[in-house]
């Protein structure tokens, strides 16, 4: 309702602040937009050397290595939004106490730019689907509520986190530590089934977990996503919005005072 | 009800409370916490402000630093909220708070035209119409497409000042920054703001300088320790605050 109002009226906004942070990153450095490609990529070679010829994770049916990239891209766009939009607001400083306009606005651009990195780096993926000759069917079209579910949880803890930020800039350091923790805690590099069944309730309440499965079983084993696991995970997430909405809105009026 | 169509800017008993957070980080606030300190201190930048500005006047905002005048300016801009009392804005607002606010330095003198003629409140297409404009007043066609980090601090000023009168805003903030800019440039800025002041455009101009206001304003507010001490025409604003000693 207010998003829709939102975006009507500063589509424009946000369109240009997205492009400037793209653009930024691309003028900075010679390979500029390779990396956001390489980085995944290489990323999961040297883990897919290291876990099916060193530690010899157990056959799942697809080569490890496509297997291992489908839970890691969208990790690491839940990653790299995550430790973008802890700055968004606190790297924006001169904006922020000098014009106003709805500030959920940064927090937004950041996310946008970090999803067109990963539809980049998708491109290798769908590469490599079709070297490893993986069947596709049309439960894939599921992949795109999954990553609204995904976006939605993202934006959720985004602007509770950049809010924080500015309070506490011990957040954005706190945030590196949780995230890796969290990666281990998800299914990114194995598979759920390798996890103790004693602990395997973390992932029911880890709506990362149900999104992962749900990519792997969509794109790689052509199958119907969970939708009960995703329904908990999109009400969760609608949950965790609300609040984080409520709070973002309370102490925006103080941003500009805290910067 | 004629009276909400001509005034401009209503500020109704609105104060601001800061809230001074001492400790940025957890190794600060820790200690502190268990030894007793205040996590934060308090003190009020603005007490129980009242003023109404009409459409169309010029208002001079003058006290010495730390009377509040630049937290008065950015309540109005909406940038922070009063922590007490209204504030009521009737029209489209500039802030020239502080110029090039969105400027990025690795993106061109065109790219960071459009950037902050968003930022501003334009359309893409008003950008694109007023964009010959904008580069004539700022003369910067030569360096239009290089990055700005490449510009010095007048050519950077000049662009961002163009960009910001050209969003024909209804109400014009202007804090302090007509002190920059060589004398030729701060002509030109002035004549902008006559034309300005013609065409109806209400001015909120902040300024050490009492000529520049004398010489601008038709109205002066005089703040001090967070009160307004003087409002009114600014002949009398000026000598009470010549008087007052401060300077």
């Amino acid at each position: 309702m207010s998003m829709i109002k939102l975006f009507s009226q500063y589509h424009e906004l946000l369109g240009q602040l997205t492009s400037r942070e793209i653009k930024q990153r691309y003028k900075q450095s010679v390979l500029g937009y390779a990396w956001v490609i390489l980085n995944p990529f290489f990323q999961m070679l040297v883990m897919a050397f290291v876990y099916s010829i060193i530690i010899r994770i157990p056959d799942l049916g697809v080569p490890y290595s496509i297997y291992l990239y489908a839970g890691l891209l969208p990790w690491t766009l839940f990653n790299n939004s995550l430790t973008g939009s802890v700055n968004s607001l606190v790297g924006n400083a001169g904006l922020l106490s000098k014009i106003y306009f709805p500030r959920e606005i940064f927090v937004m651009s950041t996310m946008l730019a970090k999803m067109v990195d990963f539809a980049l780096s998708c491109s290798i993926f769908i590469i490599f689907m079709i070297y490893f000759q993986i069947p596709v069917t049309w439960n894939i079209l599921w992949v795109i509520p999954i990553l609204l579910i995904q976006q939605l949880f993202t934006y959720a803890l985004s602007l509770f986190l950049a809010a924080a930020n500015l309070f506490y800039r011990d957040i954005q350091y706190l945030l590196n530590l949780v995230l890796l923790i969290w990666m281990y805690l998800t299914p990114v590099i194995y598979a759920t089934e390798f996890f103790p069944e004693k602990y395997q309730w973390i992932f029911k309440l880890n709506p990362m977990a149900i999104i992962i499965n749900a990519y792997r079983q969509v794109i790689l084993a052509g199958g119907m996503p969970n939708l009960q696991s995703l329904g908990l995970a999109l009400l969760l997430s609608l949950g965790i919005l609300a609040l984080a909405y409520k709070f973002f809105k309370k102490v925006e009026g103080l941003f500009a005072d805290v910067v | 009800m004629k009276d909400n169509q001509t005034i401009a800017i209503s500020v109704a008993e609105a104060s601001k409370l800061f809230r001074l957070q001492k400790q940025r980080t957890f190794k600060e606030l820790l200690p502190a916490l268990f030894g007793g300190q205040k996590a934060v201190e308090h003190f009020w930048a603005l007490e129980n402000i009242n003023l109404k500005i009409k459409k169309g006047e010029t208002v001079g905002i003058i006290g010495p630093n730390g009377a509040g005048k630049s937290t008065l300016l950015k309540l109005m801009a909406g940038v922070t909220k009063p922590t007490k009392g209204k504030i009521t804005l009737n029209g489209k607002i500039a802030p020239l708070i502080e110029l090039g606010a969105g400027f990025h330095p690795e993106l061109t003198g065109r790219e960071n035209i459009f950037l902050n003629g968003i930022i501003l409140g334009l359309s893409k297409k008003e950008v694109t119409d007023r964009f010959s404009e904008i580069v004539d007043f700022a003369e910067l066609w030569e360096f239009i497409d290089q990055p700005i980090k490449h510009y010095s601090s007048g050519m950077y000023l000049r662009l961002a000042f163009s960009v910001a009168v050209h969003t024909n805003p209804d109400i014009l903030l202007i804090d302090e920054i007509l002190a920059v800019g060589d004398d030729n440039f701060r002509k030109k800025c002035f004549k902008r703001m006559e034309e300005f002041k013609k065409a109806g455009v209400t001015i909120i101009l902040v300024s050490h300088a009492l000529e520049q206001i004398q010489k601008f304003c038709t109205r002066a507010i005089y703040l001090n320790e967070h009160r307004v001490i003087v409002d009114g025409k600014v002949e009398e604003v000026s000598e009470k605050y010549v008087n007052a000693g401060v300077n």
